[in-house]
Parts: C-alpha cells; sequence; structure tokens
C-alpha cells in the first residue's frame, strides 16, 4: 500500500538546525510561508532542542563529525554545500529524506518537504510491513509444529489442523503464531507430566 | 526632478502565445505612458524585447537586459516555464521580475512580484461554484501541459473529497484540434459540467464544435456547461458570435466590472488600442504591475532593489478590478475573486464576487479544502533556541 502524497504542511513543526546566515533565513521564511512553525537552533551554541517535539528536521551537512547518529524516526533534510564524500556520508547514514542543495532558494523547499514525507511516510510503511513479515517468519516452525501435533492428537489432515488453530486465534482475537506456541508449550507440559508416556512413544 | 526608472518590457509579441502577450505587454505600456506623461514624481525609461515564445531567447533576453543594460526590474512573461528559465538570472542579479499573469502557483520569490491570480484566487473559487450549484459530474479537457496538469489536481481533490465524479480526463497536444472523438465521449457521458484548461486554437475550436455536437433537445450552455480558469475577452472574440456565449470563467478582473477605475482603464484602452478590443486580465494585470512598480519607487524615493521590495510589501493601489494589496510575505496580490458568465457580445456578465479582497495562498495551506490530518495551530511562528 502506497500512503498518499503529504502536500499540506499546515501546522507541522519543523527543526532548523543551522548556522545563522542567509540562507537559514530565507529556508526559514518559506517554511512559514508554508504554514509551517519554525524552531531554528545554531549547532555552535550547543542546544539541541528534543527531536521528539518536531514533525520535520533540517541539519547542516556540511557541519559536525558525529558519525552515524541514531536513527530519528521523522523526516530528516539536509542542507548541503559541500559535495565531499565524508559529507555526504553523513546524509547517507543519517538516512536524509530528502536534501537542498546550498545556497538556499525559496524554490525546491517545497519539493524537499513532500518528498521527504512521503518518502518517510513510505519508509514507515516498509518497515511495519517487514515487522509483520518477521513475525510470520519467526511463527513458522511452531505452527508447524502445532499442525503437526495436532494431526497427532486429533487425527486431522493439515488443512484441517491448520483451519482449528485459525479459528481459535480469529475467535481471541489474537495472531495465529501466538495459538500456535500456546499449544506446542502446553502439549510440553503434558508431556512432562506424563514421562511414561513420552518414554513409551520413544521405545 | 523625477526620479528615472529603467524598466523593461518582456513580453513574445511574436510566436505561439503572441495574441495574449500583445494584451499584456499592451496593458504594461499603458501605464508606463500615464505615468510618464502624468509629470508625477516617477518616470519610467522603458526599452522592450521580444523573445518570440523561444525559451532560450527568454535566456538570452534576460542576460542582455540584466548583465548589459543592467536594468533592475522587469515586467514581463506569460507562460510558467519562461518564468522558470530566467527566474535564476534575476537571482543572481538581484532584479525584480514583475509576473503579471494568472498562474498554477507553487512558488514565491523574493526576485518576482506576482500580480496575476493564484490558484486559490481562480481555481479554489470554482470548485466551490460547481459545488454550490450541485454539480456532481465532470469532465476534464486540457491542452498537455502544467497549467491543466496542477488545476485539474486541485479540483479532482476538491470534487472527490465532495463526493463528486470525475467521469472523463483527456490532454491533448497544444494547438491540436482533433476533437472529434473527445467531443463524441463527453456528449455520451453527459457530465453536468466541463472543465476546460485548453489554451489558444484547441480552446476556441473546443467551444465551437461542442456546441455545435449537442443533440436535439440540448442546450449546451444549460445542459453541459464549460467552466475554465483563463477565458477571457480577446479568447470570446476569437470563439466567435455563434459559440463565445454561456461559458463560466472564474477570474479577478472581467472587462464588465463596476469601478470608476475601471471605466478610465477601458476608455483610454479603447483610444489607444481599437485594434485590441477590451482588455484582458493578464492585461489589467500588466497594467497593475507598473502603476504598483511606480508607486513602490515613489514611496521608496528611489528605483533600488532593497528599497522598493520594502515599499511593494503591503502596499495598495485602486486598480481597474478594485484594490490591488501586495501581501508582504509572499509578494502575491489580495484581489476580489469572481465568476462571469460569457455574452453573445463578448463580455461577461459578473454572477458572484467575494465580499473582499482574497488573500493570496500560492501553496493553497489556508484552504480549507486540503487541510491534512494534523491539528490546526495559529498562525505560523518562529522560535530561536540558544
Amino acid at each position: 500500500m502506497t500512503p498518499p502524497v503529504v502536500r499540506n504542511f499546515r501546522g507541522a513543526h519543523a527543526l532548523v538546525c543551522h548556522a545563522d546566515d542567509g540562507g537559514r533565513a530565507t529556508l526559514a521564511a518559506t517554511l512559514q510561508q508554508l504554514g509551517l512553525e519554525v524552531t531554528l537552533c545554531d549547532p555552535a551554541d550547543g542546544a539541541k532542542p528534543p527531536i521528539t517535539n518536531f514533525d520535520v528536521v533540517f541539519f547542516d551537512a556540511d557541519d559536525g563529525i558525529d558519525g552515524a547518529a541514531e536513527p530519528l524516526d521523522i523526516p530528516l533534510i539536509a542542507l548541503i554545500g559541500v559535495e565531499a564524500p565524508s559529507r555526504l556520508a553523513r546524509v547517507v547514514k543519517r538516512r536524509a529524506a530528502a536534501y537542498i542543495i546550498k545556497p538556499v532558494r525559496s524554490s525546491g523547499i517545497y519539493t524537499a518537504l513532500v518528498v521527504a514525507f512521503s518518502e518517510h511516510a513510505r519508509r514507515k510503511a516498509e518497515a511495519d510491513e517487514r515487522a509483520a513479515l518477521s513475525r510470520r517468519l519467526a511463527g513458522r516452525r511452531p505452527i508447524v509444529k502445532a499442525i503437526l501435533h495436532l494431526m497427532r492428537r486429533d487425527g486431522l489432515d493439515d488443512d484441517a489442523a491448520f483451519q482449528s488453530l485459525r479459528t481459535d486465534a480469529m475467535r481471541r482475537r489474537v495472531p495465529v503464531e501466538d495459538v500456535a506456541r500456546e499449544l506446542i508449550e502446553q502439549a510440553d507440559d503434558d508431556d512432562q507430566t506424563a514421562p511414561e508416556t513420552r518414554n513409551a512413544k520413544r521405545m | 526632478m523625477a526620479i528615472t526608472v529603467p524598466v523593461c518590457l518582456l513580453f513574445s509579441r511574436s510566436g505561439s502565445y503572441a495574441a495574449v502577450s500583445e494584451h499584456m505587454r499592451a496593458g504594461a505600456r499603458l501605464a508606463i505612458d500615464e505615468i510618464n506623461t502624468s509629470g508625477g514624481p516617477v518616470a519610467f525609461e522603458p526599452t522592450e524585447a521580444d523573445p518570440g515564445g523561444e525559451p532560450r531567447a527568454y535566456i538570452d533576453a534576460a542576460r542582455d537586459i540584466l548583465d548589459n543594460q543592467k536594468i533592475k526590474h522587469v515586467i514581463g512573461c506569460y507562460t510558467s516555464s519562461s518564468r522558470k528559465d530566467v527566474l535564476p538570472y534575476f537571482e543572481k542579479h538581484d532584479a525584480l521580475l514583475w509576473y503579471p499573469s494568472h498562474y498554477e502557483g507553487f512558488e514565491t520569490s523574493a526576485n518576482v512580484i506576482y500580480t496575476g491570480a493564484a490558484p486559490n484566487q481562480h481555481v479554489m473559487p470554482l470548485a466551490r461554484y460547481v459545488l454550490a450549484r450541485g454539480w456532481r459530474r465532470a469532465y476534464f479537457i486540457g491542452s498537455n501541459y502544467i497549467w491543466a496538469w496542477e488545476n485539474n489536481r486541485i479540483l479532482r481533490d476538491v470534487l472527490t473529497s465532495a463526493d463528486s465524479e470525475i467521469v472523463g480526463e483527456r490532454y491533448l497536444p497544444v494547438g491540436d484540434t482533433d476533437l472529434d472523438a473527445v467531443i463524441r465521449q463527453i456528449v455520451d457521458l453527459r457530465p453536468d459540467f466541463v472543465f476546460n484548461t485548453l489554451i489558444g486554437e484547441s480552446a476556441y475550436a473546443f467551444y465551437r464544435r461542442f456546441r455545435d455536437a449537442m443533440p436535439e433537445g440540448l442546450d449546451q450552455a444549460q445542459d453541459m456547461p464549460v467552466v475554465s480558469c483563463s477565458l477571457a475577452e480577446p479568447e470570446l472574440a476569437s470563439i466567435g458570435p455563434d459559440a463565445c456565449d454561456g461559458h463560466l470563467s472564474s477570474s479577478v478582473y472581467f472587462s464588465t466590472v463596476k469601478t470608476r477605475e475601471n471605466q478610465r482603464f477601458k476608455a483610454i484602452w479603447r483610444d489607444r488600442y481599437p485594434e485590441l478590443g477590451l482588455p484582458s486580465a493578464d492585461a489589467e494585470a500588466s497594467y497593475v504591475a507598473a502603476h504598483v512598480l511606480a508607486r513602490a519607487v515613489e514611496i521608496a524615493g528611489e528605483p533600488g532593489l532593497a528599497a522598493v521590495r520594502e515599499a511593494v510589501a503591503g502596499l495598495s493601489i485602486a486598480a481597474p478590478q478594485g484594490p490591488v494589496t501586495i501581501d508582504p510575505d509572499n509578494h502575491h496580490a489580495a484581489m476580489r475573486t469572481r465568476i462571469g458568465r460569457s455574452t453573445r457580445e463578448g463580455t461577461f456578465e459578473i454572477l458572484t464576487e467575494s465580499v473582499s479582497p482574497v488573500k493570496p495562498d500560492p501553496y493553497l495551506v489556508w484552504e480549507e479544502e486540503f487541510r491534512q490530518q494534523r491539528p490546526t495551530r495559529s498562525a505560523p511562528k518562529l522560535r530561536i533556541v540558544r
């Protein structure tokens, strides 16, 4: 699923981390015209407002040597003056969703916002999808074990065993993987309380 | 002694969009001559350049005007592409382009003063008008370029969020008059209205042939009205008397606006340019641009960029269309919006107008229809953290 393209930034809050210069003034004025609330900070002052208060952060790619900062869960826009590999490496490591080449002009800012918000939303959607897939992947083994268990215990075929798991999951509104895990744990406990049976089976 | 202001008029009086450029150039020239003969505190020194509608020639002209002639004020450009092409040179030389045409918006520049309508002053009032009439089924036809794409995008967003339907959408190459198939399709689909963003010959041919194609018993203007944001008096003359009436247009100026300034403007226009017919919205915007420039120089006391830029912020003049005020933030103009219906005589009957001037909103930030999920806060604030 593709998230909708964000076009209106009214009420969004932007943090601009850049030395006080003409470019920063142009950026701030244009962002305000676009309806954003703007907070300015100069990295030289050392002040670092908490990132979580903002919807988008502009940072100066030219300034600073900090390496890979922890990935942030908001759109980042790099302000790039020097196209030197050491500078650009930071832009890439921080996963900037868009960039603006200096000198900052009024044109290009709206583009960077649209691309950054949309790119960020897509990354988020993809990360959610990835998390769901990993969860399912991790649940594959328990499900196979649970199906085998049900086939053995209740004499079902594999389709009926899976259907039984799914029905149970839907009724209880939990992922089918969780139902499978519970069932296996339950089965293991039963086995442990009845060691003779287990031994008997092994023989 | 008057303050001398060198100014260049940059209009393509030849080439594919010569007709509208001729109107714009005429409007600017009229204001310049008016100011120069008034014995007032400002005197223009006009030069002219004609890029002939060629993109390359716009860049050459900008270089010559700004580099060689060292002129700081240019009134001109009609198409957005020509404006975008010359803009970097205006930034480099810190000169001002006085851009006098309605356009699709999504731009602001410290080096441009925009005296034409922004999208919240043309397509948005039109969208609200058609929704208020209860017209729910739209057909979009346009020339294949940015003006049509962006206006259609805006109208589509507004209509679809109001449970309306776009029953068809077609783009034709600029200048194409191969319209039979698309007209047949429109007549078959029978939309409540047609949104037309065709320009030039394609538009004139469409208006004529669409009306001709009406089946027995259907009145095109009544049953399938054509609405647009660019239909002006010169186009009505080009369409001709048989098909020029009954179309809706959204504009900040029609020649039938009733103000004392417009009476005067129309009289001097008619005397000076009998061959050009009635003045169009873009002609008026060009006339306004030259007057705003003159007034800003007068207030600044000099034609220098910094002083003029400061003087123009919030500056208001009594234009033919009524009061026009330059917005200090985005350099566009606050103007009253109007919906007109064309008449057989080649003018417009004004159906509705905004009660007061509408603040320009080139990025459609403040239009309710485009508000997205985020909570509203008060006017944008600026904060500095130390």
